[in-house]
């Protein structure tokens, strides 16, 4: 940790832990919104193939590359775009907090229980090193919380990102505040958040109006429901 | 055709069940709300998708960008066009989702050309053509491109086998692959035009219009022609977004347009105008939550059949533009009330308008001229343009005007803003 990178690395997990612990603190105590109407049943709908899920290397939270098929492949993945410094409540905090109540119900619910992983990624290498991400992640990075495994990935360099944000359609915008006397780059984006089936398809993809934690469950049952019509997927708490 | 003649025998033709233009959908106001990065300041370009004229330049459809900063030196004037090499009758264009791109089409043939305007948005540059539209859905037309997340939703105006009304949507991903297709109910003839989404509610509205058989029709022998035009839509239709499935037909005579949905958050109502008998019409969610429409306002004189093409919400839901093809008239209402609209403003903008299109601000408003290109007034009525005004909230007035016969482009019809700040990138490190 004596080099210079390291302690910029730590110096950028500190801020970055400064600002998770800002953004809980700002929301923790919001109910999240309902959907303003009544979503059709798990079923009766149809999840289209929109496009196979992106693959290149990752590195997880102890710095080990990875091909990001590994996350989403095998399980239903839920995976998101954040970048940790991402302030907007429409943005990044609203995708942790649906993940949060998705989490929950997801473990409390027997039938999904070891069938979904969560994914967030971050579209911002620069800053967002795996020691940042180790931070972000706080206790929810821990082996297994349920049956549920949540892996906070990030990359080496834009060179491996640019692949993975082009591939999902993720879009981003990079800007510089001036205002401060000094350039400061600021990214912007439309929440995405990516269902995945077990094959790697991407199914649904969930903008902020539509990232209901109801909603989501009535995918993952749609899709569980799909690879075995027979089978007992009783509707999950949430 | 003396289109007057034209129009006084429509009017004794039809007055209720018909209707005879397609306009478009249009401005940073009235794109899908999945769309990302609108423009709330200086917008800087206006794309213009142009229908091409044989003899007059390549005689090809083309994306034309013009420059509309005041603060640019070329201002005002024609910076870029990149030609199809097709004539196919162009008339609609969208953004997708990320706003990297633009689908547009044309209605004589089942191609969409994809420009790609994130590398260079000054410079368009055609990247895709989809071709496999009716050969695998059998609807023929593509009208409306609507950004769903990654995805792009079109609304066809017609079908392959009989190239009449009864038509559908179609669902691509937006790498252009083609997911799905839904036909329209077949109550009320199965028609299509314009769709539009109220994701709050889950709601997918469409309207209706005709087929191929008709819009491609020279106008003078399709008013002649009873039975033709008698083949007209008069509903609308609600569906169910998240399951893409129709939930409730409604009754809207007179062929329902453009449809556009307040974005105030706070309402849960949209708007359209009727073609043929020139109408404004509301649908609505009552105290039951039950949807309903109904008519709460006139344009101009029906019995002149003014001929309301498009329309274009401000950011708050207050006011309406509404351009008339017939007069020439730009219309402003007020929509404080939505059940009650009233005019405060009206003025000839061209012999022929069309399509109008607003900044996000309100400030400035973007009118062309072209309706379709057999519907498009002769002689020197046929005016093609592309004309910048400014709204103080009292006056139009006009700043520049691109002429597009001059410029040998073609007929000037659908507009979508750009601005330069919307170049594609993706996070260093």
């Amino acid at each position: 940790m004596s080099s210079p990178r390291g302690i910029l690395g730590a110096a950028l997990a500190l801020l970055a832990a400064l600002a998770c612990a800002t953004i809980s603190a700002a929301h923790e105590g919001d109910p999240l919104a309902e959907p303003d109407f009544i979503p059709p049943a798990p079923g009766t709908y149809t999840l289209h193939r929109i496009m196979a899920a992106p693959d290149g290397q990752v590195l997880g939270i102890d710095g080990r590359a990875q091909p990001l098929s590994r996350y989403t492949r095998g399980q239903i993945t839920l995976l998101g775009f954040i970048y940790t410094t991402c302030t907007d409540p429409q943005g990044c905090p609203l995708a942790y907090r649906v993940f949060d109540a998705l989490k929950e119900a997801i473990t409390a619910t027997p039938s999904l229980r070891g069938k979904v992983r969560f994914v967030t990624l971050s579209f911002d290498p620069a800053r967002d090193t795996p020691d940042v991400m180790l931070q972000y992640a706080g206790s929810r990075v821990s082996e297994e919380v349920g049956g549920l495994h949540w892996y906070f990935l990030t990359t080496h360099s834009a060179r491996e990102l640019m692949p993975l944000v082009d591939g999902f359609g993720q879009d981003i915008n990079i800007t510089f505040d001036r205002s401060g006397g000094f350039p400061r780059r600021e990214l912007s984006h439309v929440l995405k958040v990516f269902l995945i089936d077990r094959t790697g398809d991407i199914r649904e993809i969930y903008t902020s109006t539509f990232l209901y934690p109801r909603l989501v469950l009535n995918d993952i049952q749609t899709l569980l429901m799909e690879e075995d019509p027979k089978g007992n997927h009783a509707p999950a708490r949430n | 055709m003396d289109h007057k003649r034209a129009i006084c025998t429509i009017a004794a033709l039809v007055m209720g069940c018909i209707g005879f233009t397609v306009a478009v959908r249009a401005d940073e106001t009235c794109n899908s709300p999945y769309m990302a990065k609108l423009i709330k300041g200086q917008e800087d370009y206006v794309y213009v998708w142009t229908l091409g004229v044989q003899g007059l330049g390549d005689g090809s459809d083309k994306l034309v960008t013009v420059d509309v900063n005041p603060q640019s030196k070329s201002y005002g004037k024609v910076i870029h066009s990149v030609s199809t090499g097709a004539r196919a009758e162009a008339h609609h264009m969208g953004f997708t989702d990320d706003r990297r791109y633009i689908w547009a089409g044309g209605l004589s043939e089942n191609r969409i050309w994809v420009f790609d305007i994130a590398t260079d948005p000054a410079n368009p540059k055609l990247v895709r053509t989809i071709t496999d539209l009716g050969d695998k859905s059998g609807f023929l037309g593509p009208h409306t491109y609507y950004a769903l997340p990654g995805r792009m939703l079109v609304q066809a105006l017609s079908n392959t086998k009989d190239k009449g009304g009864a038509t559908g949507m179609v669902l691509y991903n937006n790498k252009g692959q083609q997911l799905d297709s839904y036909a329209m109910p077949a109550e009320g003839g199965g028609y299509g035009y314009d769709l539009a989404v109220n994701p709050k509610k889950n709601v997918l509205l469409t309207s209706s219009f005709t087929g191929y058989v008709n819009y491609m029709r020279p106008l003078g022998e399709l008013i002649n022609d009873g039975e033709a035009m008698k083949n007209f839509g008069s509903t609308m239709v609600l569906w169910d977004l998240k399951a893409i499935k129709p939930t409730k037909v409604l009754a809207v005579p007179g062929a329902p347009l453009e449809i556009r949905w307040s974005l105030n958050s706070e309402d849960n109502w949209a708007i359209t105008a009727t073609a043929l008998t020139s109408k404004l019409w509301l649908v609505k969610q009552d105290a039951k939550g039950e949807w309903n429409a109904k008519e709460v306002g006139t344009i101009g004189d029906p019995s002149k059949i003014p001929l309301p093409v498009d329309i274009s919400i401000t950011r708050d839901g207050k006011g309406l533009w509404v351009n008339t093809f017939m007069d020439g008239k730009t219309r402003y209402f007020d929509l404080s009330n939505p059940e009650a609209p009233k005019q405060t403003y009206e003025k000839v903008t061209g012999k022929q308008v069309n399509m109008i299109s607003q900044s996000w601000d309100g400030k400035r408003v973007y009118i062309t001229s072209s309706l379709l290109a057999n519907w498009d007034k002769g002689g020197a009525d046929n005016e093609q343009f592309l004309r910048g005004f400014a709204w103080d909230g009292k006056e139009l007035a006009q700043k520049f005007e691109v002429d597009f016969t001059k410029e040998k482009l073609g007929r000037a019809h659908h507009m979508k803003l750009g601005s330069a700040a919307l170049r594609s990138s993706v996070a260093g490190g």
